[in-house]
């Protein structure tokens, strides 16, 4: 559902590029990880999956149309929900009012279905206490449930998610993941994760390494 | 509109920025009311003066051009004396300028003066006994008897009765039930001197013309206050010595030949601001080679003036609080905005339109502002109340000085018979009595300011408060449009 063609980024001139050339593709109902040290360019590539930036070389497809055709802000309203390592909630407001703000924002069909929301919050683990109180007053691992949760609420059928590991304990870890995974194969959508941890990365679906320039596949 | 319930969410779960907000608002909320209060009060004092301060047209003997005749004529005649020779004014006039547009009501005034017959008039030590020349008016043939006689249409439409420097104290006033017969109001002075009351007769004696002496029944007593005794030039005889009859007898005892007319007339007009025009209407139904028309509205001048004085300084403070207050609001919402980057940098993630996050800004301001007016509300008053007053006995200071100037020189002796500068009527210098200037009641009437909150000053303040909002969010919406979430989200 989502290809690149000839992607390059790079921050002040061409010679210190990150990528270039990079032509990879993304299926529905199939998570994928990237992987890669740190300073490689694995958050500046998937700022540009989510639209929050422009590639300086080649484009981006979603299912055949080039995402800045769509207008990236209508992309990253319709199509695209993002997950972040510091979670990128709204901090005064409740785990509920979060998820029916980001429905209403992004126009899902789910818009206004309260108990939808709260009926996603309790898969994640979240309790009707946690649900009404404000998001802050939950533990990290809980606040990146309720992001997750957020991206299950939402329409789009792209997942892109940032170190969203990156601040949970083994055990949230692996439950972070798991949901993933079902998100990739429950909701069909495509998920694609960035990381550093080699247990996630072997966790999906497919990885690939982010490694002098180029990406390659590694399982 | 989700931006009304992500406004209203942000507001209510953070209670003391929120409150901090509103007290600021209110702050600035509150002198931008103190300066519509303080300019609305001042408009309508404005407008109550224009009402009640009235203003006046008087038509008279034109005695420039009188002048004027009376040097060409010696010039060429040399044989006799030369004469002035002024016209009384027709009545049949006064009624043609009484049709005009914004004339409330007339009086007539003829002056005159008349003998004590059977009774003592009051000796003022120190009078001298050369009057009738400096104090008189001009064009009468009133001689110098030692009763002088003020024909009035009505008593309480002269202006010492207006201004109430003279008061009825016993029986009633002269009126227009009264043109054509004898009756007289005396001054209490006179009354207590020759134990005169209402239902008794007292005889005067005309100087001139017909010689013939009248029997005048009383019909009141007046009482002129002391002060204005201070007015008269020393021609005029004691001010309990004036009375007052119908102008029908006034006209009598000056002869047959005054029929139907009167020294001068005196014109209300309704609205004070149309003065000019109606003396410009009046000057087209009258010869203006023998009669002129003067105005007076020298008393709504000074109060509009020392109106106008406040209005301008409250103007310049919503101004300035309006100026001062969105630079301070501008600055807060800036530093808001910088503080809820990230904020702002997750709802640009989910794809939210820049124009609804700044529509967000505007909402909580919005609602700010409805708390901030109503705590305006509450304490405007008592700011408005306190800055009011000072203002008001700033300007009435300025007013009385200004208004005794005025008076000092209208009431020169000898001045009396020209044109009516500062006194509203000719025939006051020569009575002496009734008349006084209005610098009293102008300044009372300055000290009204009346400010009170409306509906109306909270609905013009609402007005005032959401232009300083919209102009401080745009000022600083550009953080918000400039923001990119990449940056906000991702360093
Ligand atoms: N805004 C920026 N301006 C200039 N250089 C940047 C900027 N953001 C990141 N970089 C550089 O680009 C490289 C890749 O950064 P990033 O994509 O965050 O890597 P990763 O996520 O793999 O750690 C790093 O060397 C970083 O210093
Ligand atoms: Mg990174």
């Amino acid at each position: 559902m989502l290809k690149t063609t000839d992607l390059g980024y790079w921050y002040d001139r061409q010679e210190n590029s990150l990528f270039e050339h990079v032509n990879l593709e993304f299926k529905s109902g199939t998570s994928y990880a990237i992987v890669g040290q740190s300073g490689s360019g694995k958050t500046t590539f998937l700022s540009l999956l989510a639209g929050l930036d422009k590639p300086r070389a080649g484009q981006i497809e979603l299912n055949g149309e080039p995402i800045n055709k769509i207008g990236l802000n209508n992309y990253r309203k319709s199509h695209v929900a993002i997950v972040f390592q510091s979670y990128n909630l709204f901090n005064y407001m409740s785990p509920l009012n979060n998820l029916l703000t980001a429905m209403a924002v992004t126009d899902s069909s789910h818009r206004g279905d309260k108990a939808f929301a709260a009926a996603m919050l309790h898969k994640l683990g979240i309790t009707d206490a946690q649900m009404t109180k404000n998001v802050q007053k939950l533990s990290g691992g809980q606040q990146q449930r309720v992001a997750i949760a957020r991206t299950m609420v939402c329409d789009a059928k792209l997942v892109v998610a940032d170190e969203p590991t990156g601040n949970l304990d083994e055990e949230n870890t692996k439950y972070v993941i798991e949901q993933f995974q079902r998100i990739a194969h429950d909701q069909h959508k495509c998920v694609i994760i960035v990381t550093h941890e080699s247990d996630v990365a072997k966790a999906c679906d497919h990885s690939y390494r982010l490694a002098k320039h180029e990406f390659a596949l590694e399982g | 509109m989700n931006f009304f319930k992500r406004a209203w969410l942000n507001l209510t779960a953070k209670k003391g920025r929120s409150i901090l907000l509103i007290l600021v608002t209110s702050a600035i909320m509150l002198f931008v009311l103190a300066g519509l209060l303080i300019r609305n009060a001042a408009d309508s004092a404005t407008s109550n003066a224009k009402r009640s301060v009235g203003a006046t047209v008087t038509l008279s003997a034109n005695r420039a051009a009188a002048f004027k005749q009376m040097r060409s004529r010696s010039s060429t005649s040399k044989t006799s004396r030369p004469k002035l020779t002024t016209s009384p004014v027709k009545l049949s006039d006064a009624k043609q300028i009484a049709q005009l547009n914004n004339i409330a009501s007339y009086s007539a005034t003829v002056s005159t003066s008349a003998n004590a017959t059977g009774f003592d008039a009051i000796s003022t030590s120190g009078n001298s006994s050369t009057s009738g020349g400096m104090g008189m008016k001009g064009g009468s043939t009133s001689g110098s008897g030692d009763i002088a006689i003020s024909g009035v249409t009505s008593t309480s439409s002269t202006p010492a009765f207006e201004e109430k420097s003279s008061k009825m104290t016993k029986g009633r006033g002269i009126t227009t039930s009264d043109e054509g017969t004898n009756h007289v109001v005396i001054e209490s002075e006179l009354a207590k001197q020759d134990n005169l009351s209402v239902g008794d007769s007292i005889k005067l004696k005309a100087t001139t013309g017909t010689k013939k002496t009248y029997t005048m029944t009383i019909v009141g007593i007046y009482k002129a206050s002391s002060s204005t005794s201070t007015q008269q030039g020393p021609g005029a005889t004691d001010p309990s010595n004036s009375v007052y009859t119908s102008y029908t007898f006034a006209n009598t005892v000056k002869g047959s030949k005054y029929q139907n007319t009167a020294d001068s007339v005196t014109f209300k007009v309704s609205n004070p601001a149309k003065v000019s025009a109606v003396k410009t209407a009046g000057k087209k139904l009258i010869n203006t080679s023998k009669y002129s028309l003067t105005t007076n509205d020298s008393s709504y001048q000074t109060v509009k003036a020392s109106m106008a004085n406040v209005k301008s300084f409250a103007d310049k403070i919503v101004w300035l609080v309006t100026i001062a207050g969105t630079i301070i609001l501008a600055l807060i919402v800036i530093l808001m905005i910088r503080e809820r980057r990230y904020e702002i940098g997750v709802l640009l993630s989910l794809g939210e339109a820049r124009w609804k996050i700044v529509a967000q800004f505007f909402v909580e301001m919005v609602m700010v502002l409805v708390v901030s007016i109503a705590v305006a509300g509450v304490g405007g008053k008592f700011v408005g109340n306190q800055l009011g007053q000072q203002l008001v006995s700033q300007q009435a200071t300025t007013a009385t000085t200004s208004s005794t100037a005025t008076q000092t020189k209208g009431g020169q002796p000898g001045v009396g018979g020209s044109a009516p500068s500062g006194n509203r009527k000719p025939s006051d210098n020569m009575s002496g009595a009734p008349g006084s200037h209005t610098s009293g009641t102008t300044t009372q009437k300055q000290a009204e300011l009346d400010v009170s909150v409306t509906v109306f000053d909270l609905v013009e303040l609402g007005g005032f408060g959401l232009a300083i909002m919209f102009l401080s969010i745009m000022l600083a919406a550009g953080g918000i449009l400039r923001l990119q979430p990449k940056k906000v989200l991702i360093d």
